[in-house]
């Protein structure tokens, strides 16, 4: 019991980084809420573009801008090229469309007036120059019959509103499983930081040379030391993880109430068992305090950088995943990613996040045996 | 005196393991991380080929506009957008099921598209679909409009016909020729990883006063028992703190060349071509993290761990807001909080950066620099209050 | 003779409490004045003070006759400290540490080698130049921690309880060191708990208590203060009570014990007390095992004074 107590006055010393790392987990898993309202419906994705427009909007330059405004999303920039600049580069916009003064009037006089664009290039910049393209050559075609503007107007209006029927299979929410799943990807990286950090720095302070000695010599038994400081580890670090699971319920209610969420659950429960093993072994093998925050930030920041914990893995290259999958982290994020798109849950398709639960098992188990074989050696040592 | 002290001072902080650290080895290390999570994003961003899969029924043969645009859009080369397959509908539902495609194209007298989800890529398709529709209400609106107005009431239907037939071949050759007149005038450094790189020299600039927060430390009898023996030598203060600041500065210098070296060279890092500025904007980064040391050092009563702490958080804080969790945190606060950035010395050194890398003009730049410079005369002006007191209280 | 330091009614005030209280003492140029008392009598503030690392809140200070001042840099270049908590760099090592801190006061570089090597036989270093701190072992560090502090040959140095935890062989040393410095000229102020040193080196004491001055003097001088001249203790292993009552009549008795066969008795003064005993011993026929005899140490004197031990 003494032992026990001990470790929590320990543990209250070191809940600064605890808290900060559950803001930043918190701030990280608001911020990437997308924006689109998806139901059972197929919607269009609309990239977001800002229209400049120096002509008057009237006749074929208003019928542009509405057709624009339409299929895409405006957005609203302050009336100044360097912020406009900005948001393109920051993606807050993926399209600048630049309408020139007397569009109208040169275009209807067939002197097809120059469009200047800003594109960032990526694959809604490529949706925004197609819907401008197809405007401006059905507009071109008209233009060479000789329609007068009305007609060219009502024409346009008429054929560019073609739609055709897209029929949606998946009947998943994924855009809160979007989200679910990057929260618990990110918390790759809150449970590993954490748990390394606390349990390290408990254990530095238990096993310190001096006090380590007076352990050694008291009339405790040694391997009972060991097991209660253990168990109060592994108690902090199931008391982390239900933080976070509660956490993720707060965040997004209903949809962890499902077979989804119980997966996620189960799935970060595994991880944290290894979290909890790597911890133990670093903690048992680092002496200098110092050192400790240093190993840290490496393990923690490259194990969730390499695996996609921040980046989301699809977007890594191959070769970088490759790399990855040494990292048990790898095996928790994929299995995110996996429970992400399960619409049936059979064993096919758990089939392997079953398997990856199981290697992140073994890791857990290898770091369980390596400590306990430094442990014993450290002893005899002292 | 001053480079006795100096040389002692350098020689100090380079052997303190943990200092160089975090000041040099660290960012390196994030530096590598970055670069292999985020060399690939904007590359994935970029238009894909998409793959789709086509419904090869009977309906889907006879329409030729179906037939020849996916031909068209589906040839290998630069304008391809598509990979098709042709196949039955079951395939076409299976590889929908096993995602393999993002949708299939059904024809059956109208087309219908049937996707998994909602997404940039099935929009692409249902843009398409409906773009050749399209065309061919183009087609046979224009030619119902041209036959009204060529053709007679006494006209044959062959004759009608023929006109109609001019008239289509007209309306293709026009969209064949496709004079839309489009110029991109897009900054050509649109890299917005780069700002994950920016603000890691923002970090290491403002991490590297964590070495002038030390070699001040060293001199003050209230922190270090070192400082006792030092304030006791007769030598004025003044000038060895002084000396004492220079070496930090030079430590300090040495690693932010090291990462520029490492990320220019290894992680090809594009940092524009204006090198003087670069330079400068370095030096002025650094000597803002170097006040910031000082700062924290003179004013606050605490130790050593402690201040070291806050320098830390304090920097974190400050690349956090200026992008480094996240590039569109600094978008968000220049948009919103301008003022809040705009004293933020991380955001003023990565937004240097960013100035030089999309901006052709250098006004932003110098506003950059004289921001930074102005912060860090505040707080050396604060600093030297606090340093002029040389007896204290208690120690 | 001229005095060194001059400190008058020095008084310093923490927030409640008074560290030091009306303090007015002279250092005289070539002595070694021991600065003796209890943890937290004040030594390392009088000290701090005197050397204007700390604020006072009244009195004066003069360092061979002028005043001082943190600005007073021709009286700091003649100063020398050696603090209680080893105050050196990590990241140096002996040498180089040495070198630094002499090198704040000795620019000629030629000099200042011939002195680092002073310093470092001074404190016996000379197998561990290339060592860091952290390879030393306690004694080594206080060592190189002394070295520091004289190696640019002060007049005057302040030696603030250098010896604390270290191994007798090292304090042999090191006390060695000390009085060779004084034999080159030095004027030396030396703060500890542990009295032999002061009776072994110091030619003036002063005994300080809860910030003030409780006794000064020589050495001699002080004891006399004890009240006690002699204290004599015999190993007996059978003594008739009678005998014991006897000795208790003795006429410069002050007090007789006997415990587990140790007879113990403390004279108020007199000569030949011990042969006096001895004689009266053999003319009982009481066999003892040990006899001697001790002089009344500084404790005995600051036990007097206050009614405590001076090491708690």
């Amino acid at each position: 019991m003494i032992v026990f107590k001990t470790f929590l006055k320990v543990l209250n010393k070191c809940k600064a980084p605890i808290i900060l790392y559950t803001i930043i987990l918190v701030f990280f898993a608001g911020f990437n809420t997308k924006t689109s309202e998806q139901g059972n419906e197929f919607t269009a994705s609309k990239p977001d573009i800002v229209i400049v427009c120096e002509d008057k909007v009237e006749g074929i330059t208003k019928n542009l801008v509405e057709y624009l405004s339409k299929n895409s999303n405006i957005k609203e920039i302050e009336n100044n090229e360097e912020k406009r600049n900005d948001a393109l580069f920051y993606r807050d916009v993926n399209y600048i469309v630049y309408i020139p003064k007397n569009f109208r009037s040169d275009f209807l006089e067939h002197q097809n007036p120059q469009i200047a664009i800003k594109s960032t290039g990526d694959y809604q910049a490529s949706l925004a120059n197609m819907l401008l393209e197809r405007y401006l050559n059905v507009a071109n075609t008209y233009l060479e019959f000789d329609f007068t503007e009305e007609e060219m107007i009502d024409k346009l209006q008429e054929t560019l509103e073609t739609k055709v029927s897209v029929e949606m299979t998946s009947k998943l929410d994924t855009d809160s499983l979007y989200k679910v799943s990057t929260y618990y990807n990110f918390t790759n990286y809150c449970i590993l930081a954490g748990s390394i950090y606390v349990i390290c720095l408990i254990l530095s302070s238990f096993k310190n040379e001096k006090v380590l000695k007076r352990t050694i010599i008291s009339s405790l038994n040694y391997q009972k030391y060991n097991r209660i400081l253990l168990a109060s580890n592994s108690l902090f670090a199931f008391v982390l993880w239900f933080f976070y699971i509660l956490l993720s319920f707060v965040l997004f209610g209903s949809v962890m109430w499902s077979l989804h969420g119980a997966f996620y659950i189960l799935n970060s429960f595994v991880f944290s068992l290894f979290a909890l093993t790597l911890a133990f072994f670093l903690g048992n093998i680092i002496k200098n305090k110092n050192a400790l925050n240093g190993i840290i930030n490496v393990i923690a920041l490259g194990s969730s950088f390499l695996c996609g914990a921040f980046v989301p893995m699809e977007w890594l290259p191959n070769t970088v995943l490759n790399l990855a999958h040494i990292l048990p982290s790898y095996y928790f994020i994929k299995s995110n990613e996996l429970i992400k798109t399960i619409e049936v849950f059979d064993f096919a398709s758990l089939k392997s996040i079953y398997l990856n639960m199981i290697i992140i098992v073994i890791f857990a188990i290898g770091f369980m045996i390596l400590s306990s074989i430094f442990t014993s050696k450290k002893r005899k040592l002292a | 005196m001053f480079f006795h002290n100096f040389k002692y001072t350098l020689k100090t902080l380079f052997k303190s393991k943990a200092l160089i650290f975090w000041t040099f080895a660290f960012p390196l290390i994030l530096g590598t991380f970055f670069s292999m999570a985020f060399s690939n994003i904007e590359e994935s961003e970029k238009l894909d080929i998409i793959s789709i899969a086509i419904v090869n029924n009977e309906d889907f043969q006879e329409n030729v506009a179906f037939v020849e645009a996916f031909k068209t859009l589906s040839k290998e080369g630069e304008e391809q957008l598509f990979a098709t397959q042709y196949v039955t509908e079951e395939e076409a539902a299976s590889l929908l099921n096993k995602k393999e495609i993002s949708g299939y194209l059904l024809l059956e007298k109208t087309p219908k598209i049937v996707v998994n989800t909602s997404g940039i890529y099935e929009t692409i398709l249902k843009e398409v679909v409906e773009e050749i529709e399209e065309n061919s209400k183009v087609i046979s609106s224009i030619a119902s409009y041209e036959t009204a107005k060529h053709v007679t009431e006494q006209a044959t239907n062959e004759e009608i016909q023929n006109i109609r037939n001019t008239i289509i071949e007209k309306v293709l050759k026009i969209q064949q020729i496709n004079k839309t007149n489009m110029q991109d005038i897009s900054n050509a450094n649109l890299s917005y990883t780069m700002i994950e790189f920016y603000t890691l020299i923002a970090m290491t600039c403002l991490y590297g006063g964590i070495l002038g927060m030390v070699a001040v430390n060293q001199n003050m009898p209230n922190m270090s028992s070192n400082g006792k023996r030092i304030s006791i030598s007769p030598l004025s203060k003044g000038k060895l703190i002084l000396s004492s600041v220079l070496a930090s500065y030079i430590v300090q210098l040495i690693g932010l060349l090291l990462l520029f070296l490492y990320t220019l060279f290894v992680l090809k890092v594009d940092y524009g071509n204006q090198f003087s500025f670069i330079v400068l904007l370095s030096l002025v980064g650094s000597f803002a993290g170097l006040s910031l040391g000082i700062f924290i050092a003179s004013i606050l009563k605490a130790s050593e761990n402690t201040k070291t702490g806050i320098m830390i958080s304090v920097t974190m804080l400050g690349c956090f807001l200026s992008g480094m969790m996240g590039i569109t945190m600094k978008y968000i606060i220049d948009k919103n909080i301008p003022l809040l950035n705009k004293l933020n010395p991380a955001n003023m050194i990565t937004d240097g950066f960013y100035s030089l890398y999309y901006y052709s003009t250098h006004e932003r730049f110098y506003f950059n620099i004289i921001s930074l410079l102005v912060f860090s005369f505040i707080l050396i002006f604060f600093s030297t209050l606090s340093l002029r007191r040389q007896k204290y209280d208690s120690i | 003779m001229k005095n060194c330091i001059e400190v008058k009614n020095l008084v310093k005030e923490y927030k409640t409490v008074r560290a030091i209280d009306d303090l007015t003492f002279e250092v005289h140029e070539g002595e070694i004045l021991g600065l003796l008392g209890p943890n937290g009598s004040g030594k390392s503030t009088t000290i701090n003070c005197i050397l204007s690392l700390l604020n006072f809140s009244k009195g004066s200070i003069k360092i061979f006759g002028k005043k001082m001042d943190v600005n007073a840099y021709e009286i700091k270049r003649n100063i020398g400290v050696v603090f209680q908590d080893v105050s050196v760099f990590e990241e140096l090592n002996v040498i180089d540490n040495i070198d630094y801190f002499c090198g704040l006061y000795i620019k000629d570089k030629k000099l200042r080698k011939t002195y680092i090597e002073d310093a470092i036989a001074l404190v016996g270093l000379e197998n561990y130049k290339k060592f860091y701190p952290k390879q030393l072992s306690g004694g080594l560090l206080r060592r190189l921690n002394i070295a520091c502090g004289i190696a640019h040959k002060p007049k005057l140095i302040f030696l603030d309880e250098p010896t604390v935890a270290v191994d007798p062989q090292s304090r042999n040393n090191i006390l060695d060191g000390i009085e060779k410095l004084r034999e080159e000229g030095a004027t030396i102020v030396y703060t500890t708990h542990y009295m032999e040193e002061v009776e072994i080196l110091c030619d003036r004491v002063i005994i300080l208590d809860k910030g003030k001055i409780i006794a000064s003097g020589t050495c001699d001088a002080l004891k006399t203060l004890a009240n006690i001249e002699e204290k004599v203790t015999v190993e007996v292993l059978d003594l008739p009570p009678k005998v014991l009552e006897k000795i208790k009549e003795f006429k410069n008795v002050e007090e007789v014990s006997y415990l587990d066969n140790i007879l113990f008795i403390t004279y108020k003064k007199g000569k030949n007390n011990l042969s006096e005993l001895m004689e009266f011993l053999k003319e009982k026929r009481v066999n003892y095992n040990k006899i001697f005899s001790e002089r009344p140490t500084l404790n005995d004197v600051f036990l007097e004074l206050t009614g405590k031990e001076l090491r708690d």
